[in-house]
């Protein structure tokens, strides 16, 4: 047995890394357009945090990921396979709400429409 | 740099276009006297400013100016490299600048401003504000720890009146929104609660109606209206209802209830109105907040084409009898 595993082994060398034994997905090069994904992904972070993924402005923070993956990588992305993506970086459920919430309805203010609103049209 | 300028620093060699720093020359042979008008740099800007006191510290020139409609606070001592004489060749300047600094938040030096943000229905606010558009007020920091003024609300009307959601709202949608106005604020009367369709019944609405068209589900278009709802449950309290909808919302609005399954059209229309700068906090990309904006005006659109059956054309007079209401 332990010939043969020899044999294996350094038949390997000689074989095309397709034949290649599965093992430990980390030391397993990774696909190309996983590797792309994943830095699209990250690059992608700079303009939407993760840390506003659970403030109010998540869903829209999520557009922007989604339109951001789409517009870089050719294809759609719908908000599930985004967030999957996420959580492979992220404990999602560990995030803290931002703080900038307190600053968009700490107070209360009354509404008021713009000016131009009440200008006539022609 | 040790050009015959007499009288200001920017003519010698027609220097337009050029990077501002030049405009700071070492060793010119500008100067300035008390009392006399001057426009300031601070930051990346230009400023009108009067010069207070001249001071000469080891053969250098020194300005204490003051900030023209700016708190005394900011008053400051200066070097001649930061004043330029006042001259509409260099209004002009300041105006380029101004510009360029475009609809980014500006930024900031120097100590707070007195600045307050619970500003009324008009523009006055109690820090009066150049004409030209300044941005100053509270310093505080962005996500990135770049320090940035608080908005004040002028610059958050600038910032609507230039988004192009806005630009294109429908006529008879605005029309609406000055008949509620003119209802609520004038004529003392309310919306009657609660609603029927509700908020959160339009936005499901409007999903269905994407997906008959398109013939398929839009998973983007589902998460803004997931994030519209989101938005009008909050906003709703904190900056969608007039003063004379407070009593109400309180009577209505118990516990764990979600303004989206109580309130109608009349409310999420004032929502759009607050989009622009709900969504400035996003910091999207460009490309991205574009192609949101045509989602956001096609769901105005359908708002319009279903306008007599989501909006009320009249209101109640308030019920309850609130100060001095035509109650009925």
């Amino acid at each position: 047995m332990e010939a043969a595993a020899d044999e294996e082994q350094e038949g390997l060398s000689a074989q095309s890394p397709a034949q290649a034994p599965p093992s430990s997905a980390s030391s397993l090069p990774k696909e190309q357009s996983q590797v792309e994904l994943e830095l699209r992904l990250l690059q992608a972070l700079e303009f939407y945090p993760p840390s506003k993924l659970k403030g109010i402005h998540r869903h829209f923070i999520l557009y922007g990921l989604m339109e951001y993956l789409r517009k870089s990588l050719d294809r759609q992305f719908s908000a599930d396979e985004v967030l999957q993506l996420l959580d492979r970086f992220f404990n999602l459920e560990m995030l803290k709400p931002d703080d900038d919430e307190k600053d968009n309805f700490g107070q209360t203010e009354e509404f008021a429409l713009p000016d131009n609103f009440f200008k006539k049209e022609e | 740099m040790g050009g015959s300028s007499n009288t200001t620093t920017t003519t010698s060699g027609g220097a337009g276009g050029k990077d501002k720093d030049r405009d700071r020359a070492k060793g010119s042979s500008v100067s300035f006297t008390e009392g006399e008008k001057v426009l300031a740099y601070h930051g990346p800007l230009l400023y009108e400013a009067k010069v207070q006191k001249t001071e000469n510290r080891e053969d250098e020139w020194r300005y204490f100016v003051h900030y023209l409609g700016w708190n005394k606070n900011w008053d400051e001592w200066v070097a001649s490299d930061r004043l330029l004489k006042l001259t509409e060749e260099n209004v002009r300047k300041q105006l380029e600048l101004k510009n360029q600094s475009g609809d980014k938040t500006v930024r900031t030096g120097g100590r707070s401003a007195q600045h307050n943000p619970k500003g009324s229905n008009a523009d006055a606010k109690g820090d009066k504000e150049d004409t030209k558009g300044l941005v100053k007020g509270k310093k505080r920091k962005n996500q990135l720890g770049v320090e940035v003024a608080m908005i004040p609300k002028h610059e958050k009307e600038r910032r609507s009146s230039e988004s192009l959601l806005m630009s294109q709202f429908p006529v008879t949608l605005k029309k609406q929104l000055v008949d509620d106005w003119e209802f609520v604020t004038q004529l003392g009367k309310l919306v009657k609660l609660p609603r029927s369709p509700t908020v959160d019944d339009i936005l499901t609405k409007y999903l269905e109606y994407r997906v008959k068209k398109d013939n398929k589900i839009s998973d983007s278009c589902a998460e803004v209206t997931k994030g519209l709802r989101c938005y009008f449950d909050k906003a709703l309290p904190a900056m969608l209802l007039y003063k004379k909808e407070q009593k109400q919302y309180k009577e209505e609005i118990k516990g764990d209830v979600s303004p989206s399954t109580v309130y109608g059209a009349e409310h999420l229309l004032r929502l759009f109105v607050k989009l622009p700068e709900l969504l400035s906090s996003v910091n999207m990309e460009e490309d991205a907040l574009n192609k949101l904006q045509q989602k956001l005006l096609d769901i105005l659109k359908f708002l319009q084409k279903n306008q007599v059956h989501f909006f009320l054309s009249a209101y109640d007079g308030d019920s309850k009898g609130a100060d001095g209401a035509k109650g009925k």
